[in-house]
């Protein structure tokens, strides 16, 4: 069994996202400027910009960690409007259907692996202990974690922490992931642990919008390579043509300033 | 007679005095802690009227030293027809006490717990109830500890002050026995080692669950 057939359960259909027109403020300070972004099922898509341009907040706006303040965010054919009132059934919908992987893990530390896999699959899907126990493992082994299965996050080393982080975020069949720079709080060679998993998962066929600083990641694996800079993105398209000429002066002196550290 | 055969002599008589204390403070500590709980939640409530509330219970239980409030409770509320025994009102003050103290200090856990967890759970689907009870509970709890013990130890050594309102607790035992044969010197001493014999190893494993509690951080 592949990773995403484990992930998807009984084969889930793939869906695809379609954001469009985003804006958010905090108080006079814009952070997104009427951003829209169309991902297709199945693709992966990779976000990076200069800090500050507002890839996390955009991101966090998928999934309503943040609320944007207009907008509308189309998953199949389910159209949520966040800046209006947000139903509790659709909100629970979006968030069933687009799992999130954070830079921090942000694993449940009181709970070993096995119960921070197992613990949403039996409250949010309502899955027995049995059947999500049983999830996890197989999720626990996929990610090359099995002997893990019993030690609380604290006894785990940081790729070992995200990876059980991923199976967490899979373990609830999402048809969409969202990866918030997966490896920043990486050493370069633990991070490597990571997106070989994230690859496999991008093989796989999973939907995808990574933020991410690893332009080789980037380039191999996505399908998508979003520019993004100042409220706005200011670029995409395909990674290898981008990255070798960029149109934007921005971008170019982004990726200059990256390919060359 | 020496010091010691007067002790060995006064402990039986001490002991249900010691029970008594003993009892105050573990009522205090029983429904203090959970009242606590629901303080430190209406103290951050979004309401208004409910933190305004819980902002007063926890204030004036703070504020106000133990004495006033069970004095308040013995002498001032029988004025409104609400009358107690002494030992009911001592527990009801503790309680008071010991839910205002703990709030404060259960409110910091709680607010100790990562912003990442809400997101999290949040970003997993999980209700709000869960999230609550399952992921910041237990860990803002798990910080609050040491604090909570230091609370429970207070209370203990607060029962003393039921003294004020003739409850026979330890400090009273012991003042009536030294008002018979005028050993007052022997007998607090001994009141004194009774207290200190609880309260110093809980002190210590307060210590100790302290350092534990750094080294996990
Ligand atoms: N809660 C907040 N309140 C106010 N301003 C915020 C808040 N969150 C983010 N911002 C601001 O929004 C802007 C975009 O932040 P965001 O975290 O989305 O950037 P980013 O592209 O992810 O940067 P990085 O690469 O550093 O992670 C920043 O200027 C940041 O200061
Ligand atoms: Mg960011």
């Amino acid at each position: 069994m592949t990773l995403s057939e484990i992930a998807d359960g009984k084969l889930a259909p793939r869906l695809g996202i379609k954001l469009d027109n985003i804006s958010k403020r905090y108080g006079e300070h814009t952070v997104l400027d009427d951003v829209s972004l169309h991902v297709e099922p199945g693709t992966v898509t990779a976000l990076i910009g200069p800090s500050g341009a507002g890839k996390s907040t955009f991101l966090r706006c998928i999934n309503l960690l943040e609320r944007p303040d207009s907008g509308t965010i189309q998953v199949d054919q389910h159209t949520i409007e966040p800046g209006k009132d947000v139903n509790s059934r659709d909100l629970a919908a979006l968030r069933r259907t687009v799992g999130m992987v954070f830079q921090s893990f942000n694993l449940f530390p009181h709970m070993s692996a096995l119960k921070n896999i197992s613990f949403p699959q039996q409250k949010v899907l309502g899955r027995s202990k049995e059947e999500a126990d049983e999830r996890s493992r197989q999720l626990l082994e996929r990610v090359g974690l099995k002997e893990k299965a019993d030690q609380h996050p604290g006894k785990c080393s940081g790729g070992q922490q995200q990876r059980i982080a991923i199976a967490r975020a899979l373990a609830l069949d999402p048809a969409i992931m969202l990866f918030d720079e997966p490896t920043s709080a990486l050493d370069p060679e633990v991070g490597l642990e990571v997106l070989a998993v994230m690859r496999e998962l991008a093989a796989d066929g999973m939907t995808m919008i990574v933020v991410t600083h690893e332009m080789q990641f980037a380039r191999d694996v996505s399908d998508t390579l979003v520019v993004m800079a100042d409220c706005k993105i200011i670029e995409q398209g395909d990674p290898r043509a981008i990255m070798s000429d960029p149109q934007e002066a921005r971008t170019r002196r982004f990726l200059r300033a990256v390919l060359e550290r | 007679m020496t010091w010691l055969t007067e002790w060995a002599c006064y402990l039986p008589q001490l002991m249900s005095g010691l029970g008594v204390s003993l009892l105050i403070a573990g009522i205090s500590i029983f429904f203090g802690y959970p009242l606590g709980l629901v303080l430190s939640l209406m103290v951050t409530a979004k309401n208004l009227a409910v933190r305004t509330l819980g902002l007063a219970v926890v204030e004036i239980g703070r504020g106000a030293p133990a004495l006033v409030i069970l004095y308040l409770f013995y002498y001032g509320l029988p004025k409104f027809g609400i009358a107690f025994e002494s030992i009911t009102a001592a527990c009801l003050a503790l309680t008071w006490n010991s839910a205002a103290y703990s709030s404060e200090i259960m409110r910091a856990g709680l607010q100790s717990v990562a912003r990442g967890q809400l997101e999290a759970s949040n970003a997993l689907g999980l209700s709000q109830r869960d999230t609550f009870f399952r992921v910041v509970m237990p860990q803002g709890m798990r910080s609050a500890i040491p604090g909570l013990m230091g609370v429970a130890i207070q209370m203990f050594q607060g029962t003393s002050l039921a003294y004020g309102i003739a409850v026979p607790e330890l400090m009273k035992t012991a003042y009536n026995i030294g008002s018979q044969d005028f050993n007052y010197l022997q007998i607090f001493t001994l009141a004194g080692l009774c207290y200190a014999v609880i309260s110093m190893p809980a002190t210590w494993i307060t210590v100790f669950f302290e350092k534990r509690m750094a080294r996990h951080t």
